[in-house]
């Protein structure tokens, strides 16, 4: 009896997922603009997460446009773990956006494997991907508390121009005798205010990941049919790769 | 036999456009690291503008092929492309004008 009623109710959400064969441009009551409705609105999810951003790098644009004076990236983000005191311009948070790009191709490989329903093609891909997401933030996490040792704060910026406008750090002993940040203030605060932000959304990215492994694994969606969640959790995650692409530009490039 | 075909591409498209991004990649890297290392005399403004580009081309294959837009209905395509494309417009013009609008500030 109550297997019956749990199956009727499985049908019942099987129904409720599953689109129609034919469906007309506008989309209308079945699906919006021919993807399900799951994927369409993650989509605008993530377009309205787009405008976020975006609000975030114009106020860090404007920012730096404003100031006088900026401190070169590439004097700044130059250090690398295991090589302590050598000068590798760029070279640590190149290895970063590589991380991130490669773990969004992971979980491309998982979706396609969804499509063919290969169970344990999603969940090996899954775990790649997920392995890229906490690489990533452990990069980010070595990153901040490269910089919080040297002194930078939310509003407080170590790096400060010389004479001729060169990119000048103030020694850790100085501090103490600098109240007021020697440097452009903002400098920090956008920093570890939007790459802190993008973190969030990799730490999100990453849980949705384990929680589509464990369902995976579990058998979920093979029972449902379709891996369409993978999908949807995969849509964010390659999200907050295409906004590290432009927090990579904005900060560390140019 | 024919969705092993069309899996077997897919799986192709995708590993092409991630060595078109690291490609891309290594070339904004290198833009960077030689106005830093061979031109820091000189303005920085025409490599930015270069490597704005290359993000621009980065960011349309990360949206075209690993979020699988373009193979969405154009319906889809133009609803969720043309905010982006106006966005990053927003962005560059919001730069220029702040910039000149600062300028007459100080």
């Amino acid at each position: 009896m109550a297997e019956e009623i749990i199956e009727q109710e499985q049908e019942q959400v099987a129904q409720h997922f599953s689109l129609p064969d034919t469906n007309n441009e506008e989309g209308g009551e079945h699906s919006f603009l021919g993807a399900s409705f799951g994927k369409s609105m993650m989509w605008l999810f993530l377009l309205s997460d787009a405008f976020t951003f975006t609000g975030l790098l114009l106020g860090y644009g404007a920012i730096r446009v404003k100031s006088e004076w900026w401190p070169d990236p590439n004097l700044v983000f130059n250090s690398m773990p295991f090589l302590h005191g050598k000068d590798v311009p760029l070279g640590f948070v190149t290895i970063m956006t590589t991380i991130l790009i490669l773990s969004s191709v992971f979980i491309v490989r998982a979706v396609q494997e969804g499509h063919r329903m290969n169970r344990k093609g999603v969940a090996i891909w899954l775990i790649w991907g997920i392995i890229g997401g906490l690489a990533f933030l452990g990069c980010q996490a070595w990153e901040w508390s490269h910089l919080i040792h040297s002194g930078m704060r939310p509003f407080y910026n170590v790096y400060y121009a010389g004479a001729d406008g060169q990119t000048l750090k103030l020694a850790a002993a100085e501090i103490a005798n600098h109240p007021a940040s020697p440097g452009p203030s903002m400098f920090a605060g956008s920093f570890f205010g939007i790459t802190g932000f993008h973190g969030l959304h990799v730490t999100i990215g990453v849980i949705l990941n384990t929680v589509a492994l464990i369902q995976t694994l579990l058998g979920t969606y093979h029972k449902r049919g379709h891996y369409e969640m993978v999908e949807k959790f995969g849509l964010y995650w390659h999200f907050v790769d295409l906004v590290w692409v432009f927090v990579f530009l904005f900060f560390y490039l140019i | 036999m024919e969705a092993e075909a069309q899996y077997r591409s897919q799986v192709k498209a995708v590993w092409r456009a991630t060595i078109i991004i690291g490609i891309v990649t290594v070339f904004e890297v290198s833009l960077a690291l030689s106005h830093f290392f061979f031109f820091y005399e000189h303005p920085k403004l025409v490599i930015n503008v270069f490597m704005t580009l290359a993000t621009l081309l980065k960011a349309f294959y990360i949206i075209a092929e690993f979020m699988h837009l373009q193979y969405e209905k154009r319906t889809l395509i133009i609803t969720l492309g043309l905010p982006l494309v106006f966005l990053t417009w927003l962005i560059v013009v919001m730069l220029v004008e702040g910039k000149f609008a600062f300028s007459l500030l100080h």
